[in-house]
C-alpha cells in the first residue's frame, strides 16, 4: 500500500515541465512549447503568450518563467495556492487586480485565471502538511 | 469500520505506523487538492460544452431553415443534385493539449471559409439562399467538431476525476483510520507492558526490603 501512495505522489506532477523556458524564449519559437516529466509536449498558445508580453516590459520577457505554477499547498489550507516569483506575481497580479511579490490567491481566482491563461499556467502539487 | 490488521508491539513498528500515517494524510491533502483542481478544469469544460452546443444547434436551425426555403425556391432534385456535386474537402486537426497531464483532444478546423467558385456546384441550378445555407452548414460543422472535442476532453478529465476521489475516499475511510487503530493498539500494548515491568519492579523491590 505504501507503494501506491508514492506512486500516486509521484505521479501528481508528472504534467510540470523538465524545464521552463523563459515567454522571450517562448515568442521566438515556431511552436512555443515545453517537454514535461512524463515526456508529453504541452504547447502554449500564441495569442496568451503575446497577451503575457503585453503586460511586460521588453527587458522583463526574459525573466518570466513559463509554464506558470499555481504551487497547491496544503499548508495554506485547501483551495488556496501560491504564485512565487516577482514577474509571475506582477502578471497574475495585473490578471486579477491585485499585488505584490508572492500572491496567495484563492479558487475563484484559481478559476479566473485558468480561464484567461490555460495553457500558460499549470498546477504544482507542493510538499505536504505535515 | 476497517478492520485493524495484526502488528507486532514494538516501538520501532510504531515509529513505522507513525511515519506512514504521517506519509497518508499528506497524501490526503495532495489528492485532495488534485480533486479541487480537476473540479475546476471539469467545469470550465463543461462550461465550454454547453455554450458549443448551443452555438451549434443554433447554426444547425438556420441552416436547417435555410435549407427548406432552399428547397422551395430551387426545388428538391436540383439542390439534390447541388449537393452531390459539392466537394467535400472539410479538413479537420485533431492535436492534443494537456489538462492536468491528461492529454485531452483539440479538435481544430483547418479548411477556411472557401469562396462560391470553388464548391463545386454549378451556379446555374442555385441561389444566393444555396449559399447562405452552404455557409451555415459550413459554420455549423465546425462548432460540432469542436463539441466533439470538448466532449471528449470532459470523458476523460471526468474519469480521472472519478480515480481520484476513489483514492482520496480509500485513503480517508479505510487506510488512515486502520492506521490509527493499529497505533492506537501497539500504544495501548506497550502501556499495558510499562505497567507491568513497573509492578514488577515494585514487587521486587518490597521483596528486597523485607529480605532485609
Amino acid at each position: 500500500m505504501k507503494d501506491v501512495f508514492e506512486f500516486e505522489l509521484e505521479r501528481l506532477n508528472l504534467h510540470l515541465p523538465r524545464k521552463r523556458i523563459s515567454l522571450a524564449e517562448a515568442l521566438r519559437m515556431d511552436r512555443p512549447h515545453v517537454v514535461t516529466r512524463s515526456g508529453k509536449v504541452h504547447v502554449f498558445d500564441r495569442r496568451e503568450l503575446e497577451e503575457l508580453a503585453g503586460m511586460l516590459g521588453e527587458d522583463e520577457r526574459e525573466g518570466l518563467m513559463l509554464p506558470i505554477l499555481i504551487e497547491m499547498d496544503p499548508m495554506l489550507g485547501r483551495g488556496a495556492a501560491r504564485i512565487s516569483g516577482r514577474l509571475e506575481a506582477k502578471v497574475v497580479g495585473k490578471i486579477l487586480n491585485r499585488r505584490g511579490d508572492e500572491l496567495i490567491i484563492y479558487r475563484p481566482e484559481i478559476t479566473e485565471l485558468r480561464r484567461r491563461l490555460p495553457t500558460t499556467t499549470c498546477y504544482a502539487f507542493v510538499g505536504g502538511a505535515r | 469500520m476497517a478492520k485493524p490488521t495484526e502488528a507486532s508491539p514494538t516501538r520501532m513498528e510504531l515509529m513505522n505506523l507513525r511515519r506512514r500515517l504521517s506519509l497518508a494524510q499528506r497524501g490526503r491533502d495532495l489528492l485532495e487538492e488534485k480533486m479541487d483542481a480537476l473540479v475546476v478544469e471539469f467545469f470550465d469544460i463543461a462550461r465550454s460544452v454547453v455554450r458549443a452546443r448551443a452555438e451549434g444547434l443554433k447554426r444547425l436551425a438556420e441552416a436547417r431553415a435555410l435549407l427548406f426555403v432552399c428547397l422551395g425556391q430551387k426545388g428538391t432534385v436540383e439542390t439534390l443534385q447541388s449537393a452531390r456535386e459539392t466537394e467535400k474537402d472539410f479538413e479537420v486537426e485533431v492535436s492534443s493539449r494537456l489538462v492536468m497531464g491528461m492529454e485531452v483532444p483539440q479538435v481544430t478546423v483547418v479548411a477556411g471559409e472557401r469562396p462560391v467558385s470553388e464548391r463545386g456546384y454549378g451556379l446555374y441550378t442555385t441561389g444566393a439562399v444555396t449559399d447562405a445555407a452552404a455557409e451555415k452548414f459550413r459554420e455549423a460543422l465546425c462548432l460540432l467538431c469542436e463539441l466533439a472535442g470538448l466532449e471528449s476532453s470532459l470523458r476523460i478529465v471526468a474519469a480521472e476525476l472519478e480515480r481520484t476521489k476513489r483514492r482520496v475516499n480509500a485513503l480517508q475511510h479505510v487506510i488512515i483510520p486502520d492506521i490509527r487503530t493499529r497505533i492506537k493498539t501497539i500504544e495501548m500494548r506497550l502501556d499495558e507492558i510499562e505497567r507491568d515491568n513497573f509492578v514488577r519492579l515494585k514487587g521486587m523491590k518490597t521483596l528486597r526490603e523485607r529480605r532485609k
